[in-house]
């Protein structure tokens, strides 16, 4: 029941995750960080199975570093994508699967562009302009429907992922114990805001 | 509910008119009752050929990949484009090649043959058999819909723009009656000299 | 004394020579001219085809430039059965990368990836090192348009003109004469005859003994990669004055 959540303003993406880790009916951590930086303007954020989220997401940011390195230049987020989508579709029809959910937030610099890509288990991917993972997409989506713009500011981005919080707060059944909230925006990642 | 091929949904026509040839999809792509995006078009070219991929949306983008790979070496090894007649033929091929592990797809391929100028449209099944047809084929969620659909609307010899009216008005009201398919809609009228690329504004639920 | 040293890829002579590799780049010296030079619009190649007999075929498709993806090309100096195995990895490679980040390699990414498997000839037991010399024309991103050369050591380098095969001294000489900085892809294009027709042993050109290719933008500023038909090949060298009419004219 981890919350992920990313939604694109004019100018960024903002990233929201839930801060507890749950294991069964324990919380066993509330200042959990479901994100991993994998490039300079790419936020990967991720939830499903224990074991298996880190390990990819610590995967796929090895690999664009690695990648980095050698060839002394940054992937683009659209390519980081497409990476990770082909890392998950190859693992799928493997022995043991990675069971993990992914949103991709980055900034192209190239067409100085934000970018929200949604990328399942099963390695379907959609470009986005906002998306959710799990439970909290049913909460959710039906609020950015009505609230979201492409031309949104930072500060108005913000209020409706307030109104999103809110709601998932008031609606699920045990408590995420607040949220990490991440901006990717031209100057790179951020930590816009942490609440209880 | 849990049948693969009917996870995201989506639906793909592709029908034949005079001289001209036409293949059109929905937007959609969701988790089970979910929709996740309304951006999702299944609809490839390559050369003059063109395919529609339904199914499973990994698949989708999967056998996208897979089939530029492959025209894109076609292309440089043969220096021509790929005729449709020889694309179909890849894309079975491509199928059986995972017999026992499938892409679980339901494609469609329609376009002009370059040399002979005649229409040439067919289906598949999720191991690569080829339906051939000289009226039309469908595939998706809400196949069985557009099967009715063409069946009552098609006719013979169609122009350019009949052929448009026929293939949308197909598409969209049968995708009215799939929970899983519409959320707008591609259309793309083909003849031997022109590609005319639609969108159709359908109701968003 | 060589023979000690040059049955075996992998061993250093005593002057730490690896003289399989230096047979390699003498092979390629024999081997019909290559030229590329870099314009500020674009990119020329242009190659000296041998033509080996009257009865032989000729083909219709080049023999010595190769086109590797959408936009990237290569000319070829040296063994044409090893070149023809280093451009179907080079396109294969260039198709995986393209499938995996949905983007298209950058140029020197796909030089250096096809010139690390040439090194490996030079360093693994038992193998020859590829006869093949490759100058690579193609457009990028990152840093527009390039033009690269490479030799069966696994060497390459980024040049602003350059040229492979016999006469390759010569050729590099004329080249450095006429080179302009700022130069067009016409220009370009009529510096490469001009110093190809020079190098060659016939002394008029044809488009059966010449390829050429550019690669440069169109008007809506899309990379294009053109190997040029023999028919725009003779008109191209009747515009430069390099054609068999042309030439016998001024020998009066």
């Amino acid at each position: 029941m981890d919350v992920i959540l990313g939604i694109t303003t004019e100018k960024e993406v903002i990233v929201i995750t839930s801060r507890a880790a749950v294991r069964g009916v324990s919380i066993l951590k509330t200042d959990d960080d479901k994100t991993r930086v994998v490039a300079p303007h790419t936020l990967l954020a991720y939830t499903g199975e224990a074991g298996d989220t880190v390990q990819f997401a610590e995967y796929i940011q090895a690999n664009i570093q690695l990648h980095e390195m050698r060839n002394t230049t940054e992937l683009s987020p659209p390519a980081i994508t497409s990476f990770i989508r082909t890392q998950l579709a190859t693992s799928l029809r493997s022995r043991k699967p990675y069971n993990v959910n992914v949103l991709v937030a980055g900034f192209d610099t190239a067409t100085d562009k934000p970018e929200l890509n949604w990328i399942d288990y099963l390695a379907s991917r959609v470009k986005v302009p906002y998306a959710a993972h799990g439970y909290a997409a049913y909460y959710t989506l039906s609020l950015l429907d009505r609230w979201h713009r492409t031309d949104l500011t930072l500060a108005e981005g913000l209020e409706v992922a307030d109104m999103c919080i809110a709601e998932l707060k008031k609606r699920l059944p045990i408590d995420f114990k607040g949220v990490e909230i991440k901006v990717v925006d031209k100057d790179g990642v951020r930590t816009e805001k942490v609440t209880e | 509910m849990s049948d693969p091929s009917s996870i995201n949904g989506g639906s793909i026509v592709a029908m034949a008119g005079k001289d001209c040839v036409a293949i059109a999809c929905d937007m959609r792509l969701g988790m089970q009752a979910l929709t996740v995006s309304n951006d999702f078009p299944k609809i490839f070219q390559y050369n003059n050929s063109f395919i529609g991929l339904t199914g499973l949306g990994t698949d989708v983008t999967t056998l996208s990949e897979v089939f530029r790979y492959k025209v894109n070496m076609y292309n440089l090894r043969e220096e021509r484009d790929i005729e449709p007649e020889t694309f179909a033929n890849l894309v079975s091929t491509t199928l059986y090649e995972k017999r026992f592990g499938p892409y679980f797809v339901g494609p469609v391929v329609a376009g002009i043959n370059s040399k002979s100028g005649k229409p040439y449209i067919c289906g598949f099944d999720l191991i690569g058999c080829i339906n051939f047809a000289k009226d039309f084929v469908v595939g998706g969620t809400s196949s069985h819909q557009l099967f009715g659909m063409c069946e009552s609307l098609w006719e013979p010899d169609l122009e350019p723009e009949d052929l448009f009216e026929t293939i949308s008005q197909a598409l969209m009201n049968a995708q009215d009656r799939d929970a899983l398919s519409g959320w707008g809609g591609i259309v793309y009228v083909i003849t031997k000299d022109k590609i005319v690329k639609r969108l159709l504004k359908t109701r968003q639920d | 004394m060589s023979r000690r040293y040059d049955s075996r890829t992998t061993i250093f002579s005593p002057e730490g020579r690896l003289y399989q590799v230096e047979y390699a780049l003498e092979a390629i010296s024999h081997a019909g001219t290559s030229i590329g030079i870099l314009a500020k619009d674009g990119i020329v190649l242009a190659a000296e085809r041998k033509v080996t007999s009257k009865l032989l075929e000729q083909d219709t498709s080049a023999e010595k430039l190769y086109t590797i993806n959408g936009n990237m090309i290569c000319a070829v100096a040296g063994l044409n059965s090893d070149a023809s195995i280093l451009v179907n990895y080079a396109r294969v490679y260039s198709q995986d990368y393209l499938k995996l980040y949905n983007e298209d390699i950058s140029c020197e990414q796909l030089v250096r990836r096809v010139c690390d498997l040439k090194q490996g000839y030079t360093q693994h037991g038992g193998l020859r090192p590829f006869g093949v010399s490759f100058i690579y024309a193609g457009w990028d991103p990152l840093y527009g348009f390039q033009l690269y050369q490479s030799n069966p050591s696994g060497n390459y380098g980024g040049w602003k003109a350059t040229s492979v095969g016999a006469n390759n001294a010569t050729a590099q000489t004329l080249l450095k004469q006429d080179y302009k900085d700022d130069c067009t892809l016409q220009e370009a294009g009529e510096l490469a005859m001009k110093v190809l027709s020079k190098t060659m042993d016939a002394t008029t050109l044809t488009s059966e003994k010449v390829e050429f290719a550019t690669v440069g933008k169109d008007k809506e500023g899309k990379v294009y990669c053109h190997l040029w038909k023999p028919a725009e090949i003779d008109l191209l060298l009747k515009k430069f004055g390099l054609a068999k009419k042309v030439e016998d004219e001024d020998d009066e």
